[in-house]
């Protein structure tokens, strides 16, 4: 743990939610960011101008947020709705409702729905062009073994994280069942979940402090090279600490990833090469959220406690966003100890 | 730009003109290496731009001045057209820049595919490109590399392919389709180094040795297979076929799978168990045709045929390779051979045991004892003939009789010589007594000198015959008390014939006595007479019965030869008596020999050897005759050949050959357990892959070191510190995430198993 840490933390927008980050996302077209939180308020920064361009109330906290396109978006509530939200007209309508608290959403350019996984051991699709009123917008609901916590998207998969450490991976053409059920790698709970961007597989994160790299492809080879490691654990007097490792974000160009955990680090890998590139300095707390701009020169943070030791004062809940230089996320290819025959 | 204008309003134009020079001159830097060719606008065309610029704004002037705008619309105008500009220059630069996020994107990707395809094929990265270029010459420098390395990649890959392709067809050829999932070796995309290939290559050439050991083994196997056929004149093809009908073609590749070399060999070692067994077999007939022929003189152009038979009695198993010399059909021609010989030797037998029969009748008539074989002979005759009896014992049994009789003449010489004296002064007696009573017989005649000279003769010998039966008296009487049976002469006992003749010449003593007397007292009478009437009567006609009873018996003595035995009495008490006599001194002497009267199958067997058991005869005759027969080495006629020579050389090679195949079974014990060692030909892939913690050698620019991944398994520590404090009133062993804590989200179904205590 000696690589050197940067020492500039990022720039920190102003304007942060006043309570606990849930997720953030930068948009696919700028560079825009979007960051919904448990102070029930979804915003819309510009990370570059850092400025911040719109605030939506909710009824309840917002557990997870994404954009549509560049003018509009969607967010998963903990009052177990869906809803739309056009920033242009600070406008926001309700897509549809679950049984239990929304945890995440994703939007698929590829089919051009909604797809949210919520407590209620559910997954729904939804159409967001049709009409408001959950009659019109729910294409289907497809029932989890357990509560979901994580989902994410690459293509026409989808990866579904739940309790109980179970992984269903969808084919979106498909929905009816999963392509392939899975139990996860990791002994404990499952934290995130996020796809490769090259497709071929997903990184999952537990709250042990540990990383596993899957692969779809299930013949013997594909699942040879899957693997696991260790992260965000502190050693101290020969005992080592671990904390959740909450966020995964890949780089939308060079494939590596950074990891935030409940240590307050943010480290960067070379999942090909099983290499961490870089450390960034501590945040204040816990790293709730991280995400990569379109063009990976950007990257969010979002420090900001996740409650994993319950009520208890904190440091305040911040956003920080840095420019990523490009040795911080670059592969670095193997190095052969023998010269090649 | 001469015209005047106002001063807000200039304000406005120079502001747009800085504004639009700004960016166009940014736009060549952010196009640099773009698709965007900035070198088709000259700085001319933007002077150009310029003065058009100018000119229109001088132009809408005019307007403006013509149609009298106010100063406000104007300015606000000017403001919009300022905006209209800007807002246009932003989206070209925002486009320019998502272009270059592209091209990175893509140059990142094509770089990670050449790291991936280096990594596969196991290459030292090309040298890292000098970034200072442009994009675009980087993407297609970039783009020409990867279909390089493409093109290397799966030129690697055929390669590879191939060898994989060969390794597959050898070991299916090898291996047996059971097993094939051993080799069935897939192409690994991710190592496709040089070392897989000479790896696969060294396999491939093992597997393609092992391929041609394994020919040559089954050519082998085939070439041993089709002698012994030859030599057991057994269809070849047929044999091959029922191993594998892949064998059979001349040409064509046969099948060489284990399975296949060990039906082989087991169908060798079945042909060449039964070569064995077909070989000992000819030698025995060989070992019995060498005796009969010894035995009964075959002559040598007869020989000369079997000559094939015997010349291998001798062989080794691997000597004997003439072809058919131990078929089904030549041994058959063999046994036949000894078939008729064997009935040829007994034919002869009968003979020489009626030669025989007749040697013993002859040897007991000169001795003057009791034929007792002849009912004996026919019984034997008609035994042989019916297989009932085995010829050799009989002629043993004849043989001993032969003996014993021998013997017993032997004994009695003495007696009978003196019996014969005895006979032959009896007949002088006899015929003296006949002489004196010739009255004719001074008349001289013709010979009467000679008779004269006989009777002589014959007074001498009569008066020594009262000596000679005293003495022939006390021979017999000895005889009989050391041999403690009576002395039979001709059947009668000759003690009772002495006495007989004893007594009968007692009464002719007494005879002659009377005579004397008689004529004494004639005489008397007649001088008396004489005296008184001076005549003198003729005693002659008195006398004339007694001495012809003397003259009778003799006369029954001599003509004795074969009448004795048509006395048909004699004849059955000695056939019925001495078999019971016999028997019941067997048994008496030896209590062992309870099978006598039951077949001995083991005297059936002409070839039998001598140490396969004692023989015991059914008709043995005596008890010495049992003794004899015990020291049993001597060579009996007829009997075979003893050949403790022979079997102990076939048993010496019988081991040999039992070691010889021991040691091949050992062989192919050890051949199968260890089959080639095919470990050594494919050596475990060896693990490529860098070693997880391994430190990185060479230390890179401080800022980015890159730390290895820990992705070694440790057991969480209890010291987890997340999680320290609880939600009261939420139920411990639910699996909960933070958020639903926090939420204070309770599921409905508790789950029961606690993943992890929090």
């Amino acid at each position: 743990m000696t690589a050197a840490v940067a020492p500039v933390a990022g720039r920190e927008l102003s304007n942060p939610p006043s309570d606990g980050i849930s997720n953030l996302r930068f948009s696919n077209h700028s560079d825009h960011l979007l960051v919904s939180s448990w102070d029930k308020t979804v915003r819309l920064y510009d990370a570059s101008a850092n400025v911040l361009r719109g605030e939506f109330m909710h009824g309840g906290a917002v557990l997870d947020c994404c954009f549509h396109d560049d003018s509009s978006g969607f967010s998963a509530g903990a009052d177990n709705t869906v809803r739309r939200l056009v920033f242009n007209y600070g406008k926001e309508d309700i897509l549809g409702r679950h049984d239990a608290p929304v945890r995440c959403v994703e939007y698929s350019y590829t089919i051009g729905q909604v797809i949210t996984g919520s407590w209620d051991k559910t997954l729904k699709c939804w159409d967001p062009r049709g009409a408001s009123g959950q009659e019109h917008t729910l294409v289907g609901t497809y029932s989890q073994p357990e509560r979901v916590y994580s989902i994410s998207l690459v293509g026409h998969r989808l990866v579904v994280a739940t309790a109980g450490r179970h992984v269903n991976v969808y084919d979106l053409r498909n929905m009816s069942q999963p392509e392939q059920r899975r139990e996860s790698s990791l002994k404990y709970q499952t934290r995130c979940v996020r796809c490769y961007p090259n497709g071929t597989g997903f990184a999952l994160s537990s709250v042990e402090g540990r990383v596993a790299m899957e692969f779809f492809d299930l013949s013997e080879a594909g699942q040879s090279k899957k693997y696991a490691f260790k992260c965000h654990r502190k050693s101290e007097a020969g005992r080592d600490i671990v904390y959740p490792v909450n966020s995964i974000a890949f780089h939308p160009i060079y494939g590596t990833f950074a990891t935030g955990g409940c240590d307050g680090y943010v480290n960067v890998w070379d999942g090909n090469n099983k290499k961490r590139l870089y450390q960034y300095s501590k945040y204040p707390t816990s790293i709730a959220a991280l995400s990569f701009s379109r063009d990976g020169r950007l990257l969010a943070v979002a420090s900001s406690y996740t409650f994993e030791e319950g009520d208890k004062p904190h440091e305040p809940d911040s956003i920080f966003v840095r420019s990523v230089n490009e040795v911080e996320v670059k592969p670095k290819p193997k190095v052969y100890p023998t010269p090649p025959a | 730009m001469e015209i005047q204008f106002k001063a807000t309003r200039s304000v406005h134009f120079l502001c747009i003109r800085s504004a639009i020079i700004y960016l166009y001159l940014r736009l060549p830097e952010l196009c640099k290496g773009h698709c965007l060719n900035m070198s088709s606008y000259p700085s001319r065309q933007i002077q150009q731009l310029e003065t058009t610029c100018g000119s229109l704004l001088s132009e809408l002037q005019k307007i403006w001045d013509e149609v009298g705008e106010s100063e406000a619309d104007r300015d606000k105008m000017l403001y919009d057209l300022e905006q209209e500009c800007l807002e246009i220059y932003r989206r070209k630069v925002e486009e320019a820049n998502q272009n270059r996020a592209q091209l990175r994107k893509v140059i990142a990707d094509a770089k990670a595919e050449i790291a991936h395809i280096c990594s596969a094929l196991n290459e030292d990265l090309a040298c890292a490109r000098q970034s200072a270029r442009s994009l675009k010459e980087e993407m297609e420098a970039i783009a020409h590399e990867v279909e390089q390395m493409q093109e290397k990649k799966i030129r690697r890959r055929n390669e590879i392919v191939e060898v994989l392709d060969q390794i597959q067809a050898v070991s299916k050829e090898i291996y047996s389709p059971e097993d094939e999932s051993h080799y069935d070796v897939i192409l690994d995309e991710t190592d496709l180094s040089l070392k897989k290939l000479e790896e696969l290559r060294k396999a491939l050439s093992g597997l393609q040795k092992e391929k041609s050991d394994r020919l040559k083994l089954v050519l082998d196997h085939l070439k041993t297979l089709d002698t012994l056929c030859l030599v057991l004149g057994l269809d070849f093809k047929q044999k091959v076929a029922e191993v594998h009908p892949s064998l059979d073609e001349s040409s064509g590749s046969k099948n060489l799978s284990c399975d296949t070399i060990e039906r082989l060999a087991a169908a060798i070692q079945s042909l060449r168990e039964i070569k064995i067994e077909r070989m000992q077999k000819l030698q025995d007939l060989g070992t019995s045709m060498l005796e009969l022929w010894t035995l009964m003189d075959t002559p040598m152009e007869e020989q000369q045929m079997f000559q094939r038979v015997t010349c291998n009695i001798a062989a080794t198993e691997d000597e004997i390779t003439e072809p058919n010399s131990l078929s089904s059909n030549f041994i058959k021609f063999a046994e036949d051979e000894v078939l008729r010989l064997e009935g040829l030797k007994s034919s002869k037998m009968k003979d020489l045991i009626l030669k025989k029969q007749l040697e013993l009748e002859e040897l007991l008539r000169r001795a003057h004892m009791v034929c007792e074989a002849d009912s004996a002979k026919e019984y034997s005759v008609e035994a042989i003939e019916s297989g009932a009896l085995d010829p050799v014992s009989l002629m043993e049994q004849i043989e001993h009789q032969i003996e014993e009789a021998k013997g017993d003449a032997f004994s009695r010489n003495d007696i009978l010589e003196k019996v014969d004296k005895w006979l032959a002064a009896c007949e002088e007696e006899c015929w003296l007594e006949e002489y004196t009573m010739d009255d004719n017989r001074y008349n001289a005649g013709r010979g009467a000198h000679l008779a004269l000279k006989r009777a002589e003769k014959a007074r001498a010998i009569i008066t020594k015959i009262p000596a000679m039966v005293e003495a022939l008296t006390v021979k017999t009487t000895a005889w009989e008390k050391e041999k403690g049976k009576e002395f039979l002469y001709d059947g009668v006992r000759l003690l009772s014939m002495l006495n007989q003749y004893s007594v009968i010449r007692q009464e002719k003593e007494r005879e002659r006595q009377r005579q004397r007397d008689q004529k004494k007292l004639q005489e008397q009478l007649i001088v008396e007479q004489e005296a008184l009437f001076g005549s003198k009567p003729s005693p002659t006609k008195n006398i004339k019965g007694a001495p012809k009873n003397v003259a009778g018996w003799a006369a029954r003595r001599f003509s004795l030869g074969g009448i004795m035995l048509q006395t048909p009495m004699n004849e059955k008490v000695a056939v019925c008596s001495r078999p019971t006599r016999k028997i019941d001194l067997l048994n008496r002497k030896s209590p062992l020999n309870y099978n006598q009267d039951g077949h001995s199958p083991a005297l059936s067997s002409g070839k039998r050897k001598e140490n396969a058991g004692r023989p015991i005869r059914k008709h043995s005759t005596s008890n010495a005759n049992a003794h004899r027969a015990e020291p049993s080495v001597i060579r009996k006629p007829f009997s075979p050949i003893p050949s403790a020579t022979i079997s102990s050389n076939a048993n010496i090679t019988n081991t040999l050959e039992d070691h010889e195949k021991n040691l091949m079974l050992q062989k192919t014990n050890i051949s199968n357990g260890t089959p080639l060692a095919p470990s050594k030909l494919f050596p475990v892939k060896e693990v490529t892959e860098t070693p997880r913690t391994m430190p990185n050698p060479i230390p890179l620019t401080p800022p980015t070191v890159s730390v290895p991944m820990q992705t070694a398994t440790t057991m969480i520590t209890p010291s987890v510190l997340y999680g320290a404090t609880r939600v009261d009133d939420i139920p411990e062993h639910i699996e909960l995430s933070f958020e639903e804590r926090r939420a204070g989200f309770i599921p409905p179904k508790p789950h029961v198993r606690p993943v992890l205590q929090l």
